[in-house]
């Protein structure tokens, strides 16, 4: 019942300007108890925001990020489940599923999020899963021709993990699930 | 001593003859249907009183029927509403995650309810955690501690509009204590008797009567010894009896059955606590005392009527103490929320708790339908029931125990710190008689409540709403109600409380009420004897102008007076002549001393053929020895009277000009009491005698004078407001 928000590149002030409102308007404190951060938020005052969220935020280095501290690549241990967490920018080619797997072979997690693209993707393979949150503000992408806003709430509850995708396209909120089982001793 | 073990069965023992001493004295109300069966079993007494099992003459298997019921649906509701979202996520597939998903806004959504019920369950721990700390032993336990959580949430959850109230949790904390206690008394049982308890196979349980069993007669002996541990259950007394019975896994219902059972005491406890909230469709539910909407009937949130309600008693039964609480801005919801929400239970230790509230629980709980009145919305219908009186009546009992210390104190907060910290070593049983013999009082007054005249707080229609309900009921109904108290009540009252009084003020004061007693009765002569209406007329405004006292003693001093005073004599006195009388009530300072009306009014007890309101008297420190004189010579008044302008009062003043027909009246602006208004009520509000065309031209009189009144010139600030009670006055008088 561990509620984790994955969520990346808003690209705040130099793409867009806020979240959109009713993202904001859903995303209330209290709920939520972890936040895992892509990167390219790009200023101190997003930080504080998810901060204010969540006392719970993990973020790893985007291009664009101005706090040069974040790190490259994080890995995070929630329920059974063992998550890692990078920008994908360092991964080229950009948003390539091999490639990623092996960063994911390489943190050794169940589940890699990993943004930059600006485009919703959830993978499954025999390692693991793969998620990608998209960008919370929709901003601008050289990769990406469509970019509807969108994050990621997932919802750890001991083998399993529900996926809940919110995107904004066309002004309404559309939801959806995605469930992952994991086996006790192999990753999924 | 907070008991090491979870409880002693000693203690229980020690509370045993109280809870059957009490259970005599409901006895007495002959009731045999309701005679105090299982007296020694808390439990199981109560669960009968709060409705949850049949009443006491039931046989011993409809009672397991019946706690089979109860239980059975406790536990469907318990799978029902205790599941967590994930779980039941498996079939959804086709919900509408819009609404469904662990963000969303809506409350319907069954995350919306996962989040609510953590926050409920969040501030039930927090409570939970305080509760009872000197019985931490048994309440802190964690497997308690969930049994008290899960109960509460469900409630909570079943109950939405209420929510989760802090005090809930110590309303349901006696009640898991009472279950407890009736186990330890029944496995005390089960160790004296432990052989009547029959469910053991593995020992002989039958008579092997037939020797030729056993080849060998030794044997056959030894057979036979064993088989003497069989015995009847008949043997038994009553109570054992029925405990054992109680515990029987195999009669009806078997298991669940039980009544007595450990495993169910969720169970049972759930269903009391609900019964008890819900008040079982009687009047008194806990509940509406954790609601905050205002009632329909008259506006205000139920706490607070009941709380107005217990005012209102007080100001039946001691008129200076609640003046006195009042004129301090003690409202009694500060007090009275504490004690209404959790059944003064923070009151009171454990132990003395149990007794109190065997006897609430005695009593009934079906609604009271008001006497003779004809309106059908009654206020104060949140205590509107034996049970409810009861509760009423021993608050009021608390804070007459309480009274020389009110009394003493000068501001409100220490009034306030006195009654929240209630002393604990207190006599139980003298609290519970008196407000046993308040009880009758308590549902008078419930009866005899109409729809208030005006709306607003507690304090202003309480008051009025006495006001014109005295009127009326005695109008009415010439029997006043309140006559069902003995007038030996009163002496007994007067003379405990005038002790008191006497213990803590000087002398100087009880000369005072001596002096008022003595003057009034001058006064009242002296009326007799009196004059025109015009001069009364005439005085009567200037002492309504020239006082500036609130309002509200008028009108109470009128409820008691009306109260007390209701025997027929004011006819003989009054007749005629629609005196206005002046009221027991006030003095003038605010200091000294609590108006002396109580005991004014059983003095005038004392001499029921000469029922005249009592008199406002001022404090001149005279001789005493008038007190009883109640019939003397007119000429004795001017002995006894002030100087003129040095009578704090003034009272004495008005008389004096009474006295003296020829006195033009509207231009003197002595203090004069405004006694005299309250005389004016008073007058109004005598009983019998009220004349309604008289009180029309007294009406009209009053707003003749208060026009000319009006017409001179630089008025006081005094003289103004003392107007404005005048046309307030005129008001009530013309509507009556």
């Amino acid at each position: 019942m561990v509620l984790v928000l994955a969520i990346g590149d808003l690209h705040i002030p130099h793409r867009a300007a806020d979240l959109p409102a009713k993202f904001k308007s859903m995303l209330v404190p209290g709920k939520i108890q972890h936040i895992i951060c892509t990167g390219n938020l790009c200023i101190k005052e997003v930080h504080d925001y998810l901060k204010s969220l969540c006392p719970s935020l993990h973020i790893t280095r985007g291009e664009y990020d101005e706090d040069s501290r974040y790190p490259e690549t994080k890995t995070i241990t929630i329920g059974q489940f063992k998550l890692g967490l990078c920008h994908g920018h360092q991964v080229v080619p950009w948003g390539d599923l091999d490639s990623l797997a092996m960063l994911q072979r390489q943190l050794d997690v169940d589940i890699l999020v990993t943004g930059h693209t600006h485009q919703f993707k959830a993978y499954k393979h025999e390692a693991g899963v793969v998620i990608n949150p998209g960008s919370a503000t929709g901003a601008y992408s050289s990769v990406t021709y469509d970019v509807n806003p969108s994050f990621v709430l997932m919802d750890i509850d001991a083998l399993r993990v529900v996926v809940y995708v919110y995107e904004l396209i066309d002004g309404e909120v559309k939801v959806d699930k995605i469930d992952f089982k994991k086996t006790s001793t192999a990753t999924i | 001593m907070s008991p090491a073990a979870p409880i002693e069965p000693k203690k229980k023992k020690n509370i045993l003859p109280k809870a059957s001493s009490s259970g005599d004295l409901s006895t007495e109300r002959g009731d045999l249907e309701n005679f105090r069966r299982f007296s020694d079993l808390r439990g199981v007494r109560w669960r009968i009183d709060l409705g949850i099992l049949p009443s006491s003459s039931s046989t011993i298997d409809e009672f397991r029927r019946v706690t089979a019921n109860c239980r059975r649906s406790y536990a469907a509701l318990r799978r029902r509403l205790l599941i967590s979202p994930p779980v039941s996520r498996d079939e959804r597939n086709l919900r509408d995650l819009v609404m469904d998903n662990p963000l969303s806004l809506n409350p319907d959504s069954m995350w919306g309810q996962f989040f609510h019920k953590a926050e409920l369950e969040r501030m039930v721990d927090q409570d939970l955690s305080r509760l009872y700390p000197e019985h931490s032993s048994y309440f802190q336990a964690p497997e308690r501690q969930g049994v008290l959580r899960r109960i509460l949430l469900l409630w909570c959850i079943r109950h939405p509009n209420y929510g989760y109230r802090q005090g809930m949790h110590e309303l349901l904390a006696p009640l898991l204590y009472v279950l407890q206690a009736d186990l330890e008394r029944l496995s005390e049982v089960r160790k004296l008797y432990r052989d009547y308890f029959t469910d053991n196979f593995d020992g002989l349980s039958f008579n092997v009567t037939d020797l030729s069993y056993s080849s060998d007669f030794e044997n056959g002996e030894d057979a036979r010894k064993d088989v003497v541990k069989v015995h009847n259950l008949n043997d038994l007394d009553p109570k054992t009896q029925t405990i054992i019975s109680f515990s029987d896994a195999y009669g009806a219902e078997g298991e669940l059955g039980i009544v007595l059972s450990e495993k169910f005491m969720e169970h049972d406890a759930y269903s009391m606590f609900d019964a008890l909230m819900s008040g079982d469709d009687g009047a008194v539910a806990m509940a509406s005392f954790y609601s905050h909407p205002p009632s329909p009937e008259n506006g205000l949130p139920p706490v607070i009527e009941a709380s107005s309600a217990l005012y209102h008693l007080l100001s039946t039964v001691d008129l200076s103490l609640y003046s006195h609480l009042v004129e301090l801005g003690v409202e009694p919801q500060y007090f009275a929320l504490r004690w209404l929400r959790v059944l003064f239970g923070r009151e009171f230790v454990l132990e003395d708790l149990l007794v109190i509230w065997d006897e609430i629980f005695a009593l009934d709980n079906s609604k009271l339908n008001g006497g003779s009145k004809q309106e059908p919305e009654v206020t104060f219908r949140v205590l509107n029931s034996v049970r409810g009186a009861f509760i009423s009546a021993l608050a009021v009992s608390m804070i007459l125990y309480l009274r020389s210390s009110l009394l003493a104190t000068e501001n409100a907060t220490s009034c306030l710190q006195r009654l929240l910290n209630f002393p604990e070593d207190v006599n139980l049983g003298n609290l519970i008689k008196k407000a046993k013999s308040l009880m009758n009082l308590a549902i008078d007054a419930i009866n005899s409540m109409l729809e208030p005249v005006f709306g607003g707080g507690p304090h202003g229609p309480g008051k009025l709403r006495g006001h014109r309900h005295s009127l009326s009921a005695d109008q009415t109904a010439h029997v006043s109600p309140r006559r069902v108290v003995p007038e030996s009540y009163w002496e007994e009252k007067w003379r405990v409380m005038n002790k008191e009084e006497d213990d803590r003020k000087q002398i100087g004061i009880s000369k005072q009420v001596q002096n008022r007693i003595r003057g009034w009765s001058e006064k009242v002569k002296m009326r007799l004897s009196k004059v025109t209406r015009s001069s009364i007329r005439k005085n009567l405004v200037d002492d309504l102008m020239a006082r500036s006292e609130e309002n509200e003693k008028l009108v109470s001093g009128n409820e008691i007076e009306t109260g007390r005073s209701s025997v027929a004599s004011y006819s003989s006195v009054i007749g005629p002549e629609p005196e206005p009388e002046p009221e027991p009530e006030h003095e003038a300072e605010p200091g000294p001393g609590p108006c002396p009306s109580p005991s004014i009014a059983s003095a005038m007890y004392r001499s029921t053929e000469d029922i005249f309101s009592p008199l406002p008297v001022s404090d001149t420190p005279e001789d005493l020895s008038f007190k009883e004189a109640k019939n003397e010579d007119i000429t004795r008044k001017p002995a006894t009277d002030l100087p003129d302008g040095t009578s704090p009062s003034g009272k004495f003043q008005w008389l004096w000009m009474l006295a003296k027909p020829g006195l033009d009246g509207p231009l003197d602006k002595s203090e004069a009491s405004t006694s005299s208004v309250i005389a004016f009520n008073q007058k109004n509000a005598v009983p019998e005698v009220v004349d309604h065309n008289i009180l029309k031209n007294l009406a009209q009189s009053m707003l003749e004078n208060i026009e000319v009144i009006e017409s001179v010139d630089n008025l006081s600030k005094n003289a103004m407001e003392a107007l404005n009670e005048l046309r307030k006055i005129r008001i009530i008088l013309s509507e009556m």
